[in-house]
């Protein structure tokens, strides 16, 4: 009821708020880059030169002449041929045995030598959105097959993720849309609690700078009331275990504190070294 | 009388699934639960969310773990223990013959059928492979819950997509 009223009667809406949170919007990164799909890596060195793949198995183009060979290279043959040693340098990474086509590593190696080659498809030629929509198709393709390698065998996952280099991410529990409105409430939070936390901190170094003062007076307090006591021969409730309990936290608290100041001074020199 | 039971039961021991968390000394366990909607006459899944004490960062996102009550709550929020680790996550064992097993097939077989077709220098080799979490926080990011990258800090969340 008063959360309801509180806007009518107090106006929020021309007050200035003196907590100033600037909000820097995340710039957009396309879905296709390798900052977003996890690829850590570049297409592999394969030279130019390098022959095709159905071409490097025969006899003849082994001493055959110069020319030859250049025709019969990647350069020559295009994209499409030097796309096909891209995937096949991948897969041959994590093969099992010489015909292993389609097991899960395999799979998501070709697919990583696809997305690889078309990422450099996009960065020359960003507004081929047939390729734009086929890499975004097929990393979305791997991190599924990726997901369920985790779920059946997590150390060949790591060993893959490893072999490729590749990044994982889990999936967020939702895809919210970014809004100026939910970004300042986080940032307002965090503000918030960072505030909290360093006037918790501040109080908990006062109230330990006060525990060792306390201590030794605590220690000598209890110290005189057993030596009256005896003198006095009256009924002694000071024992002597009590007293070698606050001696031993006292040591506990001088080690604490001399670790504290050391911590401190270093800071210092720090800070005058900077400057 | 039935949910007198019921309470009783959940205090004792509960088995649920290890989720993300960004809690020190602490797992987030799910436990997955049938509640029946009694105008439709049908089951819908309810999950319920426990934190549970884990010094010693027994159980790993992702393993299925049996979790008891605490005598006393250690904080607001962490009310269980950590008892045992049922099923680690992508490490599961057969119960019946006690072999290791990947999907639907023994990890012998698929390791007998590559010998079979000539196994290559390239494989996967079980033996060598280190424990799972030498990845963690390099290349797997899946300890940590991930969300939607909101702002700008100076130092880059691997976790914030």
């Amino acid at each position: 009821m008063l959360r309801r009223l509180t806007p009518l009667i107090i106006q929020s809406r021309t007050i200035k708020h003196t907590v100033d949170i600037k909000w820097v919007r995340p710039e957009y990164i396309p879905a296709y880059k390798a900052e977003r799909s996890g690829d850590l890596e570049a297409l592999p060195p394969i030279p130019e030169t390098a022959l095709g793949q159905a071409y490097a198995l025969s006899e003849e183009i082994k001493d055959a002449p110069e020319a030859v060979k250049k025709i019969f290279s990647v350069g020559h043959l295009g994209k499409k041929e030097y796309n096909i040693l891209v995937k096949s340098h991948f897969i041959s990474k994590v093969r099992r045995h010489q015909y292993d086509e389609s097991t899960a590593e395999t799979r998501i190696a070709r697919l990583t030598g696809h997305i690889r080659c078309l990422q450099d498809t996009m960065e020359n030629d960003p507004k081929n959105v047939i390729a734009k929509k086929t890499v975004q198709e097929l990393i979305d393709k791997r991190k599924k097959l990726l997901k369920f390698l985790r779920q059946y065998d997590y150390k060949k996952f790591e060993w893959l993720l490893e072999k490729l280099n590749i990044e994982y991410k889990a999936h967020p529990d939702t895809y919210n849309k970014l809004s100026r409105k939910e970004s300042l409430r986080k940032l307002t939070e965090m503000h918030c609690d960072n505030i909290k936390n360093k006037k918790l901190d501040d109080y908990r170094t006062l109230l330990e700078s006060q525990q060792g003062p306390f201590l030794t007076e605590k220690l000598e307090a209890l110290k005189f009331i057993r030596s009256e006591q005896i003198d006095l021969q009256l009924p002694i409730t000071v024992t002597e275990q009590d007293i070698k309990k606050v001696e031993e936290q006292l040591k506990e608290w001088t080690i604490k504190d001399e670790i504290k100041q050391q911590a401190k001074k270093k800071k210092r020199n720090i800070l005058l070294e900077t400057e | 009388m039935a949910r007198n039971i019921a309470d009783n039961v959940r205090k004792l021991l509960l088995l649920g699934q290890c989720v993300p968390t960004v809690k020190q000394n602490a797992a987030k366990i799910r436990v997955k639960r049938l509640e029946l909607d009694e105008n439709l006459l049908m089951y819908f899944r309810k999950d319920e969310f426990y934190y549970c004490s884990d010094p010693d960062k027994v159980c790993k996102t992702g393993d299925i773990v049996l979790i008891e009550a605490l005598p006393q709550k250690l904080t607001k929020l962490i009310t269980h223990q950590v008892k045992e680790v049922v099923y680690p996550f992508g490490d599961i064992t057969d119960p019946v013959t006690g072999k290791k097993v990947a999907k639907e097939k023994y990890r012998e077989d698929i390791e007998k059928q590559s010998e079979l077709y000539g196994k290559l220098e390239s494989a996967f080799n079980y033996k060598k492979a280190p424990p799972r979490g030498w990845q963690d926080g390099k290349k797997d990011f899946t300890s940590k819950p991930t969300y939607t990258k909101f702002h700008v800090f100076d130092e880059n969340d691997p976790y914030a997509i």
